[in-house]
């Protein structure tokens, strides 16, 4: 009998586990993917925020690609629970799917303020397709928005919502914005940026509540003036969708804890993306990484591993970037390691900004601010992450970079870091080509 | 596959690479918008050029959300246009910082091998840039270390 697959969420992870099933497979197997929602891509919704795709750019894999690449689907259903024991998921619809093996690729949700109000009407989180259409059609030119967070995906959406012609302010609980994606001196400058760009932002601001006034919404603060907008967005995190996995016996820490394989603790059951805590590549310790890269990587392992292959994961490497009014803001790795030495260079004439962080002479987290129009500040964003993900030996470069922080190609070129990096490929064979995934027989 | 193989010993940093690689692209000589590009060594001594090396792992294609880099007939990696959204997930995934971006437009761009006629290589008077079957390698790293030896100890 052919082996039954089961994917549980068909997102970046599931979707990328598909494919690579389908790519490594010997004979073919059965696939079954059990998603809540439709294959999309989250990270796309941004570009149909400002309505530069239609919605339909932001699918992954329709209808009519499942069946060609021969997957059963349960959409709109919801894994309820899991018993690997018995090899079966449990829908929440009382259906009982049995699997040979299965993978967990349930991502994760966003997580609003506690405060009152928070689930009123025109307060939106942005994370699923229904949320971005709910926010497309609260958002008019000259709509004022607030956005509650100042993190990564707050700053995604920020270029769509100026561009919608509404007016924005952003406030943060934190002393400063982008506080896990930059450090105090980057986050100053973007801030600066900003308000040259006529985004408006409290920092320190702790949210009480928020009430309905006479169909605009006020905004409370445990200290200083109130804000009355149209529209809320609340950017205030996200955790993972493990709730359902309980009694399930697999065991989660901050997510499903999986080995070097993307395997869970339970027989036959994997797991991948934001719901899984995995290796990180640069401290080799268990670590969330709910980003888009990370997904696509454990993805593939873990459908490698599935279709019978035996493939090793080296970990995933932090890599983040978005784009803020011509402003490129980058990090990668350990770029707030409190152990690492590090250096650092502001350029006085335009918004370009660089630190690198090292582990003796190798460079393992960097962080980098520049204009996107710059080709060397896009080279060398490609540049940084090659050097810390190869972890190579920098010798006396790191003296030179150490000196000369935007001297990043001459130091990349010349230690080899080509070289080192060329053999390198995550399923140990070259990547096909996205529309090469075999069709069903 | 074929492959640009770089020869930097053979290099003038005539830049005609990059005049052609932008005409070919983009239909105007711009070199801003070449997507292969010369680099001094040694205080302007000597020059090489750097473009992508069409790794076997293409990263900048795995790692797009909507799948919009694909493998052309040369065997390139190469951007649609019309689905790419402009994310710059590429660019910070390339990790040989041969990945572009053009605000203008609101695309990435990378080197597609002119579709199997590389402009670069035939522009080329010195062949510094030659198009081989042959395995894709680390063309400049040699010549770089001992081209900067100086910058390192100081002495330049
Ligand atoms: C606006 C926005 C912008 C972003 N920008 C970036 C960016 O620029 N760079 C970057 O790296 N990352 C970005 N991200 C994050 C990135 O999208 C996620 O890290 C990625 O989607 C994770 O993939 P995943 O497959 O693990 O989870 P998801 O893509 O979230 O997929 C999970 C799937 O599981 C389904 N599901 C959930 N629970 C169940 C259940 N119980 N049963 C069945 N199905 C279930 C969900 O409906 C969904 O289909 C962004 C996210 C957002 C929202
Ligand atoms: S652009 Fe970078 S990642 Fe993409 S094929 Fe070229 S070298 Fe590889
Ligand atoms: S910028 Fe374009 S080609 Fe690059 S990852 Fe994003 S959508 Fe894909």
């Amino acid at each position: 009998m052919a082996t039954r697959h089961l994917i549980i969420g068909g997102g970046t992870a599931g979707i990328n586990a598909i494919r690579t099933i389908r790519e490594e497979e010997r004979e073919h197997s059965e696939i079954t993917l059990v998603s809540a929602e439709p294959p999309y891509s989250r990270m796309v919704l941004p570009y149909y925020l400002d309505r530069s795709i239609a919605e339909s750019h932001v699918f992954t894999a329709t209808a009519r690609v499942l069946a060609g690449w021969g997957v059963k689907t349960h959409l709109g259903r919801r894994a309820a629970a899991l018993d690997p024991k018995a090899g079966t998921c449990t829908l929440d619809d009382g259906t009982a799917v049995p699997y040979d093996d299965c993978l967990i690729a349930t991502g994760s949700s966003p997580v609003r303020a506690p405060v009152p109000g928070a689930d009123g009407p025109r307060v939106h989180s942005f994370w699923t397709l229904d949320e971005a259409r709910g926010v497309l059609a609260g958002i008019a030119r000259g709509s004022h928005v607030v956005m509650v967070g100042a993190g990564f995906i707050a700053f995604t959406i920020l270029n769509s919502i100026l561009s919608l012609g509404a007016r924005l302010t952003i406030v943060e609980m934190e002393p400063r914005i982008l506080p896990r994606m930059i450090d105090g001196t980057g986050a100053g400058l973007v801030e600066a940026w900003l308000e040259t760009h006529g985004v408006a932002i409290r920092t320190g601001a702790r949210l009480a509540r928020i009430e309905d006034a006479k169909g605009r919404k006020r905004l409370r603060f445990a200290a200083g003036g109130d804000l009355t907008c149209d529209l809320v967005i609340m950017a205030t995190g996200i955790k993972t969708n493990l709730d359902w996995l309980k009694g399930s016996g697999v065991s989660v820490n901050r997510g499903v804890v999986v080995d070097d394989r993307l395997r869970s603790s339970a027989d036959n059951v994997y797991a991948a993306g934001d719901v899984a805590e995995g290796r990180d590549l640069i401290s080799g310790e268990p670590a969330v990484h709910a980003i888009e890269p990370t997904a696509q990587e454990h993805g593939r392992i873990a459908g490698a591993n599935m279709a019978g292959r035996d493939v090793r994961y080296r970990g995933s490497l932090i890599i983040n970037i978005v784009e803020v009014c011509h402003l490129d803001v980058a990090s990668f790795g350990a770029w707030d390691d409190p152990k690492a030495e590090a250096a650092s260079g502001v350029r006085a004439d335009r918004p370009a900004y660089r630190k690198l962080l090292w582990r003796g002479d190798r460079l393992t987290g960097a962080i980098i601010l520049g204009p996107s129009g710059d080709i060397w500040t896009t080279n060398d964003v490609g540049m940084l992450k090659g050097l810390v993900q190869s972890g190579a030996p920098l010798g006396a470069w790191k003296a030179h970079l150490k000196k000369n922080p935007f001297d990043v190609k001459l130091a990349f070129i010349a230690s080899g870091i080509t070289k080192a990096l060329l053999p390198e490929t995550i399923l140990g064979r070259p990547a096909k080509a996205p529309g090469d995934t075999p069709v069903a027989v | 596959m074929r492959v640009l193989r770089l020869h930097p010993e053979k290099c003038t940093g005539c830049l005609r690479c990059e005049l052609a690689c932008s005409y070919e692209q983009t239909g105007a000589f711009q070199p801003a918008k070449s997507v292969i590009r010369v680099s001094p060594f040694e205080g302007h001594t000597s020059y090489a050029p750097y473009t992508c090396t069409q790794c076997a792992e293409g990263w900048c294609m795995t790692a797009c959300p909507v799948g919009a880099i694909t493998i052309n007939a040369a065997g390139a990696k190469d951007v649609l246009d019309d689905t790419c959204v402009g994310c710059k997930l590429c660019t910070i995934a390339c990790p040989y910082g041969t990945m572009f971006y053009d605000p203008a437009t609101r695309k990435a761009f990378k080197c597609n091998l002119c579709g199997g006629a590389p402009a670069c290589a035939e522009a080329c008077p010195t062949a510094a840039i030659t198009y081989e079957e042959t395995a894709t390698a680390d063309w400049l790293g040699d010549f770089a270390r001992e081209r900067t030896a100086r910058v390192l100890t100081g002495v330049s």
